[in-house]
């Protein structure tokens, strides 16, 4: 087995950060967490993620404003990220642009969906190196 | 008899005797007869003389009497304006020239007389049109809307008083002037101009228009339409102005609060619903943690519920079908109760909450669980907007003789803009920078106002200090 890949969950509502990262952990990725914009670059500077998943509406930087810093930064801007928002609706076409944001959830959301995004997105919870190696 | 026939009589008599006085100075001999003959023919010719002078001087002067008495009378009548008859006595050839005259002055004067009633009438017609003009110009003048009328050439004939002020001049030597040199947009002035020149459909035109009033942005929608005459040509524009700019505001405020509220719904439903479906897919390993999601899941359940009566109790005040049950409370143990429950959201902050609440025993008439809420709105309201390490101090001021009581709540906190303060009791209102610090509906104030003065009939207030702090304070009837 490989590396775990790390999700950084970022989000005001402790309920949710929690109950996102045990449906991570239990499918085998790495979780760590952070409840606002500027906590998340404070972790993001020494643990680089291999996803971001934040809120859009958080305290002190909200989720574009933390999508945009960490794409200004060379090292994290190739760190995929994406977004739950209880806005009803999307993001503006600027915002998804301006961001990069790879996926939109609609709060409420379902953890299972919320999984199989993040599946989509990263592969499997682990790094493929060994499996390949099984493969050959 | 006439005078001319007169005096050619009198020629011919002085011709008589000037030639029997001839004849017998011939006879006589002036010059070869006695002494005393000399003297009688020279006498004669004196006397004929002076005789023909007389007669003259006087029919001179008869004449000149009734020529002066005809100009007397028309100077008095010149000075007087009138047209009137001339009076005089004779019925000589005068006399009867002054009657033609004075038959040609009466038609003068006939028709002086219906000419001036003519203009009476008209005068009137003239004083009811202008009182019309006036009456008509009121209330265009009334109206709170701006309005201006140009003509075809562009020029101004009408502005009232909002239009005054919304193009900041002033319609004193405006009049008929080119409308460019009253309101200084170019944007408007065209629209006016385009209107003039393309409106042939006799339609309406409604345009949004934004224009800087007073410092503020306005936005107006402007009614144009063209001024059309019996031939169906454009003779002019009349534009009215109406501001919408508060209803744009409430408009974006509505919006605001309905995802403000959609969130606040949204995040509690949120946990729910993916707490269930983590106890349905079986990934909660062991009892403990399924308690956990069981404990979450009700109090996120009950969250949603409060959110959802706070959003009711508002508009149920807001339309009278809540009801009320008003009894004497003791003001200063609802304070205390309600001082007791922000406390752990204080503590959180380390914030200091200071009680300077009064020991006395006075009560107030009021719905306690309504008073509650007031009281427990402004409390969490004051910790929730300053920052740590600050303080919350809960004072009351009783006015025995007037028999009120206040309460006031000061805290230490980001306080309120002048611009922002008239409005934190709006409902929906959320100052801006108040968004980023914390959650909130724009509802805790409006509901503290409506308890506060609609059901109780008190008063509510604030003052703020920018970056200093903000008191809140309310006013009620002390029971009798």
């Amino acid at each position: 087995m490989g590396m775990s890949k790390k999700v950084l969950v970022v989000d005001d509502e402790t309920h949710i950060l929690q109950v996102v990262s045990l449906k991570l952990r239990n499918a085998g990725f790495e979780v760590v967490t952070a409840t606002d914009g500027e906590e998340a670059l404070d972790v993001m500077a020494t643990d680089r993620p291999d996803l971001l998943i934040t809120d859009l509406q958080m305290p002190v930087m909200n989720g574009v404003e933390l999508c945009c810093r960490m794409r200004d930064n060379p090292a994290l801007r190739d760190v995929p990220a994406m977004m739950l928002t209880a806005r009803g609706y999307s993001l503006e076409p600027e915002d998804m642009s301006r961001t990069g944001l790879r996926a939109v959830l609609s709060k409420p959301f379902s953890p299972r969906e919320l999984l199989a995004t993040v599946q989509e997105i990263l592969g499997p919870a682990t790094d493929a190196v060994s499996a390949d190696a099984e493969v050959l | 008899m006439g005078t001319a026939r007169r005096l050619i009589l009198i020629l011919i008599v002085l011709i008589a005797l000037a030639s029997s006085t001839a004849y017998y100075a011939t006879q006589m001999s002036l010059r070869d007869g006695s002494i005393r003959e000399r003297v009688m023919g020279w006498l004669a010719v004196g006397l004929t003389s002076s005789v023909c002078a007389l007669v003259l001087v006087v029919i001179w002067r008869s004449l000149g009497k009734t020529v002066q008495i005809v100009r007397q009378q028309l100077t008095s009548l010149e000075g007087s304006g009138e047209v009137g008859l001339i009076m005089v006595e004779s019925h000589d050839e005068l006399g009867q020239m002054v009657q033609d005259f004075n038959r040609y002055l009466t038609r003068i004067k006939s028709r002086v007389d219906q000419l001036k009633l003519q203009k009476r009438e008209l005068d009137i017609q003239i004083r009811v049109a202008d009182a019309e003009k006036r009456h008509t110009e009121a209330i265009i003048f009334s109206i709170s809307d701006a309005v201006l009328v140009t003509d075809s050439f562009d020029e101004l004939i009408l502005a009232n008083e909002s239009a005054e002020r919304t193009f900041d001049f002033a319609m004193t030597g405006m009049y008929r002037q080119p409308i460019a040199k009253a309101i200084g947009d170019p944007e408007f002035v065209k629209l006016i101009a385009d209107t003039r020149s393309q409106n042939t459909d006799r339609r309406r035109r409604v345009v949004e228009y934004v224009r800087v009033v007073d410092t503020e942005r306005r936005t107006f929608n402007v009614t144009l339409s063209g001024v059309m005459d019996a031939r169906g040509d454009c003779n002019g524009v009349v534009a009215v102005l109406h501001d919408i700019t508060r209803e744009k505001e409430v408009a974006a405020m509505k919006t605001d609060f309905v995802s403000n509220v959609s969130h606040e719904l949204r995040t509690p439903l949120s946990s729910i619903k993916a707490y269930v479906e983590m106890l349905v897919d079986g990934e909660a390993e062991d009892e403990n943690t399924r308690r956990e999601f069981y404990n979450i899941i009700q109090n996120e359940t009950d969250r949603l519920g409060r959110l959802i009566d706070n959003i009711l109790n508002i508009s149920r005040i807001e339309s009278g079908v809540v009801k009320i049950h008003k009894e004497p409370l003791a003001l200063t143990s609802v304070i205390k109760e309600t001082l007791e429950v922000v406390r752990p959201q204080a503590v959180a902050k380390d914030i200091r909450l200071v009680d300077d609440v009064t020991t006395v025993f006075y009560q107030v008439l009021a719905d306690h669980d309504m008073l509650y809420q007031a009281m427990l709105n402004l409390l969490s309201n004051a910790i929730k907007y300053t920052p740590n390490g600050g303080a919350v101090t809960v004072r009351t001021i009783v006015d025995e003789g007037r028999k009120t009581a206040r309460v006031e709540i000061k805290d230490t906190g980001v306080g309120i803009t002048p611009e922002d303060l008239p409005r934190v009791f709006e409902k929906f209102f959320r100052v801006e920078s108040s968004k980023r610090m914390a959650k909130g509906t724009g509802l805790g104030l409006s509901l503290v106002k409506h308890i506060i003065e609609t059901v109780h009939g008190g008063e509510v207030g604030v003052f703020s200090k920018f970056g200093q702090g903000s008191t809140f304070y309310f006013q009620m009837k002390l029971a009798d």
